[in-house]
Formats: C-alpha cells, structure tokens, sequence
C-alpha cells in the first residue's frame, strides 16, 4: 500500500499541537513545582507541631490514669 | 543461583540480536510510511494549511458543512481526534513523565 499524501492542514495543525502541547507541559511543571514544594513544608512543619502534642496528651494521659495494675 | 544468572547472561546477545532481526522489517515498514505522512511540513506547505483553514471557515459559514455525509463526518472527527491527541503527547514530553507531574 503506498503511503498516503496527507493534506498540509493537517500535518500543520499535528506538529503545532505537539509544539503547544510541550510548551504546556513545561510551563505548568514548573508553575506545580514550587507549590508542592511549599505544600510539603508546611506539612512537615505541622507533623511536627501534632507530634509534639501527642507526646504531651500521651504523657499526661499515662500520668492521670487511674488504675492499681502498673 | 549463581549459575542460573550466569546462564541468563550469555542468553542477552541472542535475545538482543533476535529483537534486532524482528524488529528490523517492522521499522523499516514504519519509515517507510513516516518518511511521507509524519514529517512536520515543509515552509512551502504552511500558507496551503492556513488556505485550508479558511476554506473550512467559509465552508462553515455558507452553511456547506451541513451537506456533509455522516460518514465523512464520522471521518473528519476521527482526524481531529487524533490531531487533539498530539497535544497530549506533548504534554507527556513535556513535563518529563508518564502519567502524573513529577512534583
């Protein structure tokens, strides 16, 4: 079967949609990167801050219980 | 154990050359039809496309595009699918990943 003489317009509209298509990739890479990097800042900071209460409410819990069996 | 690896080793360059001798054919079908229907145009093609374009919109205003066959119709929204995809596969280049963005 010979190859197929494809029409201009659609051999345009492929390679320029590839072209966007990569630039829009890039663009919104490198708009998403910074936030996720802010987002996994901020949750380390707040583990940290909810592991520090838990430390406290476990300490204070095995303080204040009220049994003979120890 | 060791000795099941070593075994798996010297098999490599066959496997490697019979992927080499299946592949050839195949390849060279694939160019052969790459070489006329994916290279990007030419600078010679480009006011054609743009022609094209406006041929499309004055088809739609006269109101021509409505005497379109259904198959025909079926057909044109399968080319531009397929154009719609490419955007897609740029974006996969894009952002230098399969599936999701790599943040």
């Amino acid at each position: 079967v010979p190859p197929v003489q494809v029409s201009p317009l659609i051999k345009t509209a492929r390679w320029s949609a590839l072209l966007v298509g990569i630039i829009y990739g890039k663009r919104r890479y490198d708009h998403l990167k910074p936030i996720a990097e802010e987002e996994r800042r901020i949750e380390e900071e707040e583990k940290k801050v909810r592991e520090e209460k838990e430390r406290i409410a476990k300490l204070e819990a095995e303080a204040n219980e009220d049994t003979i069996l120890k | 154990m060791a000795q099941a690896v070593q075994k798996l080793v010297a098999k490599v360059p066959t496997l490697v050359g019979a992927a080499v001798n299946y592949s050839k054919p195949r390849l060279a079908t694939f160019w052969y039809y790459a070489r006329v229907e994916l290279v990007p145009p030419t600078p010679a093609e480009i006011p054609k496309a743009i022609s094209g374009v406006q041929d499309l919109l004055k088809g739609f205003q006269s109101g021509r595009l409505g005497q379109t066959t259904v198959r025909d119709a079926l057909r044109n929204g399968l080319v531009a699918t397929e154009v719609l995809m490419w955007f897609y596969i740029g974006e996969i280049i894009g952002k230098g990943g399969l599936i999701g963005y790599d943040v």
